[in-house]
């Protein structure tokens, strides 16, 4: 994601105090996927579809051999004969039990008053037999026994079977078949046709589960893509961005910032964004020192000519009226106001000359600023050098420096003229107060960081970046040249300078100095 | 165009009327039309459709259903301009040894139980189909019409194919004796079954008639 860059920031920093929004680096909305996202949403596919193809070939197989292992001809043949070995054990049984009935009667006493304990004995002596009675022609029971033993929960159904006796009567015996194999037959009879059903269903039910297996392949073939295209996508963006950025700064824009998020910061794409917005920071950053010294150039080349017009006919001005004052004492005049003014007039023409001459003076000063020459020094010792031997009228000077060295490369001339530009116009702002001011000395990183505090009335935030331009002043009898001049030495020495505010509401400029790799300790 | 079908066989009647529209190979049948209380009356003579072979699938003690599917159509057409349907469930008790034949059509949608003693009582209970109801007398007043018949022995009926995704959808644990388990995938194959036109299905059809040669009582 393209962000506004910190202007001061680097790498991705947090922005300083002088950050701007870049308008470029606003992620426009996306509705198309890139290039990118769709070539890596296609081989997610196609990796997905290769295997799904294979699966889905596996599962018709896989559920063709389980049919046929579950529905082996023979069990499903067996099973379907199930009920008819249930009827061929049901036939043997009434066969047995209408022997056993035969069996009786042929047994059955020919004295009527016997027949009662003949049957009472039949009852306890044969398996099975329930119940046996002599019926006669019109179907009346002449005696009859019966098993005592209840069937209360239907253990056994009756099984009748009855064998004529002569004279038009019967033998009835009931026997008991046991219920379980009822139970047993319906169960088997039910697994049966469910097999069967299978069976004539076979065909469609390997289709069903090629079907079901492919639908749950697919919606996990599906979710998994939408998993990977949400991955691909977070990386993919953070590239496209990366590539929108390029194409931001390719068209001049050097604010943009790729925006570098907590949960990518420490992959390839993540130092990428990083060392990408590094590079853009000190692009940006020497194309305005470039920009700033050209600019302070041209004012420069002004200065210099403005002086040079402006001196060359002071001199002839200030002569002729010095030849005009000493023709006027060399002939007492016989007109006194003409005396009078004459002297009101050199009183002015010499003042502001002078004026004139001041003015010279520093437009000549600021045209001819001299090359920067720097030598390796120790900012803290520097700024402490400064309060201590270069004292400003009207100002206390305090320095507060972090622990440790600070070496930087400075032209300690040409530096002290800027700390001395900066207290004056501390002072200037204090005035009638006297100025307070405070050095602080610290490090940033891989920056040597001088700030020059004040408790005047500050800068407002709208001039913070003109009052380095040059001839811009606030003040009535300013040039606007001491800033300017500041800029220029700082940024000659690679470094920079902004002007923002303390909280009590005072001033504080802050110089920025690349740090001086610091010389190894001398061997012993 | 009428059609009136059985409720607990709309299913196979849909079902039929589409497979007796495409014709085919019909074996010829005889029949009987007989316009009563204003509606025509079929019956046929299916011998045909019950060969002596079919005995040892009837009597092996599970349910045999036999679908019968009627249409009435013009004898140049192939719309069916009605249609009717009966299902025959047909049981083999192995313990009082009888055939238990539960019929099911339009006129009895929940069943009426009839029994058997023997094979050669269900084959006649089979063959002869009667008070076979082809809609309105008046629908054949002019023209040329045709009966056609299309008899299924065992079908994939709605019954069978709802058992069958219960069988599926809640497979046997793999312990022995374990209870059935649920399946997801078993599950959503039930849910993808479809049925088939499989069973022993065969047309018949009677020679073509006209209103004059449809009794009236």
């Amino acid at each position: 994601m393209t962000a506004p860059g910190p202007a001061g920031g680097r790498g991705g920093e947090p922005a300083g105090a002088a950050a701007a929004p870049a308008p470029a680096g606003a992620r426009p909305r996306r509705i198309r996927p890139s290039r990118f996202e769709v070539q890596i949403a296609l081989a997610l596919v196609l990796a997905a579809a290769v295997p799904l193809g294979a699966a889905l070939w596996l599962a018709s197989r896989l559920a063709a051999e389980n049919l046929a292992l579950g529905l082996n001809p023979r069990v499903v043949a067996r099973l379907e004969a199930t009920p008819a070995l249930y009827g061929d054990l049901f036939q043997a049984r009434k066969q047995l039990y209408a022997e056993q009935a035969r069996a009786l009667a042929r047994a059955l006493p020919r004295d009527a008053a016997a027949i009662p304990a003949f049957l009472e004995a039949a009852v306890r002596h044969t398996p099975r037999l329930r119940r046996i009675a002599v019926i006669d022609a019109r179907g009346e029971v002449r005696a009859e026994a019966e098993n005592p033993e209840p069937n209360p929960e239907g253990e056994w159904r009756e099984a009748p079977a009855r064998v004529p006796l002569g004279a038009g009567e019967t033998l009835e015996a009931v026997f008991a078949v046991e219920a379980r194999f009822f139970a047993d037959l319906d169960d088997a009879r039910e697994l049966a046709e469910g097999m069967a059903g299978v069976e004539a269903l076979r065909a469609e039910i390997q289709q069903s589960y090629v079907r079901a297996f492919a639908l749950l392949l697919g919606a996990w073939a599906v979710a998994a893509g939408l998993a990977g295209w949400w991955l691909a996508r977070r990386t993919t963006r953070r590239v496209s961005d990366l590539v929108r950025a390029v194409r931001e700064l390719a068209r001049g824009d050097l604010r943009v910032q790729v925006r570098v998020g907590p949960g990518g910061a420490a992959d390839e794409v993540g130092q990428l964004a990083r060392a990408f917005n590094t590079m853009v920071d000190e692009v940006r950053e020497s194309r305005d020192r470039i920009v700033y010294l050209e600019k302070i150039s041209g004012w420069q080349e002004v200065a210099r000519r403005l002086a040079h017009e402006i001196k060359n006919p002071l001199t002839p001005i200030l002569l002729a009226f010095q030849q005009l004052e000493a023709h006027h004492r060399e002939r007492p005049a016989a007109d006194p106001a003409f005396a009078r003014l004459l002297a009101d007039a050199g009183e002015i023409v010499r003042e502001e000359i002078g004026t004139l001459q001041r003015l010279v003076d520093e437009f000549s000063g600021f045209a001819k600023l001299p090359e920067v020459r720097p030598e390796p020094a120790d900012l803290g010792e520097f700024a402490e050098d400064f309060a201590r031997t270069s004292p400003v009228e009207g100002a206390a000077v305090e320095v507060a420096r972090a622990a440790g060295p600070c070496p930087v490369s400075l032209d300690r001339a040409l530096m002290r003229r800027v700390l001395q530009n900066l207290v004056q116009n501390a002072v200037e702002a204090a005035r009638p107060a006297p100025a307070r001011v405070r050095l602080g000395v610290s490090r940033a990183r891989d920056r040597a960081v001088l700030t020059v505090s004040d408790d005047g009335p500050g800068v407002p935030p709208e001039l913070r970046e003109r009052v380095f331009d040059p001839y811009f002043t606030t003040k009535a009898e300013g040039t606007g040249l001491g800033l300017a001049i500041a800029k220029k030495i700082v940024l000659q020495h690679g470094g920079d300078i902004s002007a923002g505010a303390i909280p009590e509401g005072g001033s504080r400029f802050t110089l920025t100095f690349p740090q001086r790799e610091a010389p190894p300790p001398p061997a012993s | 165009m009428t059609v009136r079908a059985a409720a607990g066989a709309l299913p196979l009647a849909l079902l039929g009327a589409a497979a007796l529209a495409l014709g085919g190979d019909a074996v010829p049948v005889e029949a009987g039309l007989e316009a009563r209380d204003g509606r025509l009356v079929a019956s046929l003579d299916l011998r045909p459709a019950f060969p002596d072979d079919l005995r040892k699938t009837f009597a092996n003690g599970l349910t045999n259903v036999v679908a019968l599917q009627v249409a009435l159509l013009p004898e140049h057409g192939d719309a069916p301009s009605a249609v009717f349907g009966r299902v025959l469930e047909i049981r083999y008790d192995v313990w009082e040894e009888r055939y238990v034949v539960t019929v099911r059509d339009a006129a009895s949608p929940a069943g009426r139980q009839l029994t058997e003693r023997s094979w050669a009582g269900l084959r006649r209970l089979l063959s002869d189909a009667r008070d076979l109801d082809l809609g309105p007398a008046a629908a054949v007043a002019t023209g040329s019409w045709v009966v056609q018949a299309r008899v299924e022995v065992n079908p994939v009926s709605r019954e069978l194919l709802e058992r069958t995704r219960e069988f599926i959808a809640n497979p046997p644990s793999g312990v022995r004796g374990g209870a059935p388990s649920r399946s997801v995938l078993g599950a959503m194959a039930s849910y993808l079954l479809h049925g088939s036109d499989g069973g022993d299905s065969r047309l018949f059809a009677a020679r073509p008639f006209t209103a004059r040669e449809v009794r009236t009582p």
